[in-house]
């Protein structure tokens, strides 16, 4: 089973744009995708829109680069309800290497994901993971109890770029 | 053995050759321009192929058909099959799927093909092929040739390679498809007797096709940031942008909003 993500290049480099503002505490920003599952058998996902997650919707955490409200979630939560499509967690890293997610988010976001699976329980849903030209997507398909690492995050347009799961 | 096998084209880059290799191709169509573009693929070391195409190998494409014997016209062998023994006889180790059918009896297996090539007959073919990559976000890269005879004046041989990438310039944006070319051809497609098709300009569209899937999975260029429309003369032998391009006011598509992708469904007003 081999599970494929598709941005078109607009799309992305809008959020990308997005997760690189300064917030006034925060030390990075977060966002919601949304997509469509396309086909149960080639388990294609097409993103096709973004919402950032408002600026008064972050807690002030030291600890961690982002922390957001449950206003924030529920705001992703009712927007899966409204589009009838999956949501996916997004933000990104500016570390060298591939792009994986930290222990916190990976303590973390799942939790924000099940909500997200709460209310769009035959959307794909998941964690998507920039970084700098390439990303990571974890992706909750509809009845599965775990995340599979999606093979393929692909940004269509110019320039084109494909992000391949890094073989174990 | 890899690094041996691929050591002459070690200047596309470092990641190239696992970026030729992850890529699935979907190649629709497999004849006169098809063949050259799946053995092609194969030289280069793409592994991944989705092919379609519901014809049958016969006499009348043996001038032409690079991956076809006189045996295989005789025994009428599927040009899929054709195709997939042209890949393995190179690449071995490649994952090769045919539908020996028309792709849109097949649309999933379309879908998840990160580049498709279209070699297909015909303007109202194209079209239904470039919505459907663009419904799914996948590059089509065109290929086709035509010859026209006017007047007393020799055969004149054309052709084009077309990029049309979803965001970007569609090939009715290019002017290469237009209602007027859809109704031309359903009266008449071509003057030169029935589908001309010769192998030397099918060789240079094809090859040209694969140069610029290349360069989209492995931007060894760095310089594809555009659309690509490349006009061939078959009279000259010379492949040229296409001064449409040249000529464009840079305003987006507007016949495949970005936005529009997926399947269509009803949405509330």
């Amino acid at each position: 089973m081999t599970v494929a993500i598709r941005f078109a290049r607009s799309l992305f480099d809008r959020i990308r744009a997005d997760l690189s503002r300064p917030h006034p505490f925060a030390a990075e920003r977060i966002g919601f995708a949304y997509g469509d599952l396309v086909d149960a058998g080639t388990r294609l996902i097409l993103m096709t829109a973004y919402e950032p997650v408002g600026d008064d919707d972050y807690i002030d955490d030291p600890m961690c680069g982002a922390r957001i409200d449950s206003q924030a979630i529920r705001t992703a939560m009712q927007g899966v309800l409204n589009r009838r499509q999956g949501a996916f967690h997004v933000h990104m890293h500016r570390w060298p290497g591939q792009p994986f997610l930290s222990k916190t988010d990976a303590a973390e976001i799942p939790d924000i994901v099940t909500g997200l699976r709460r209310v769009g329980t035959t959307f794909a849903n998941g964690i998507l993971l920039l970084h700098d030209i390439e990303c990571a997507g974890w992706v909750w398909l509809p009845g599965a109890e775990s995340p599979v690492e999606a093979d393929s995050v692909s940004v269509v347009g110019f320039p084109f770029h494909i992000s391949r799961r890094v073989q174990e | 053995m890899t690094s041996d096998r691929f050591s002459r084209q070690s200047f596309l880059g470092e990641n190239s050759q696992p970026s030729i290799e992850q890529a699935v191709i979907g190649v629709v169509g497999l004849g006169g321009g098809g063949g050259h573009i799946v053995q092609q693929s194969a030289h280069v070391g793409f592994l991944h192929y989705r092919l379609f195409d519901r014809d049958s190998a016969d006499t009348s494409n043996l001038n032409r058909l690079v991956t076809a014997t006189e045996a295989d016209a005789e025994a009428e062998t599927l040009k899929t099959e054709l195709a997939r023994r042209r890949i393995l006889s190179i690449r071995s180790e490649a994952t090769v799927d045919v539908f020996p059918c028309r792709w849109q009896d097949n649309p999933e297996n379309l879908r998840g093909c990160d580049v498709v090539v279209g070699c297909v007959d015909g303007f109202a073919e194209r079209r239904e092929l470039e919505i459907a990559c663009r419904r799914y976000l996948i590059p089509l890269i065109d290929i086709g040739m035509d010859v026209h005879i006017v007047g007393d004046e020799p055969p004149r041989m054309g052709g084009q390679v077309i990029l049309s990438m979803p965001g970007a310039l569609c090939m009715t944006c290019l002017g290469f498809l237009n209602e007027a070319s859809l109704a031309r051809e359903a009266n008449r497609y071509g003057d030169a007797g029935p589908r001309p098709q010769v192998v030397w300009p099918n060789g240079v569209l094809a090859s040209t096709a694969v140069g610029l899937v290349v360069d989209l999975v492995t931007d060894w260029t760095r310089s594809m940031r555009g659309p690509v429309y490349l006009m061939y003369d078959g009279n000259s032998h010379t492949v040229t942008p296409h001064p449409r391009l040249v000529y464009h006011d840079g305003s987006p598509c507007t016949h495949f909003p970005v936005h529009q992708v997926g399947r269509p469904v009803f949405t509330n007003l």
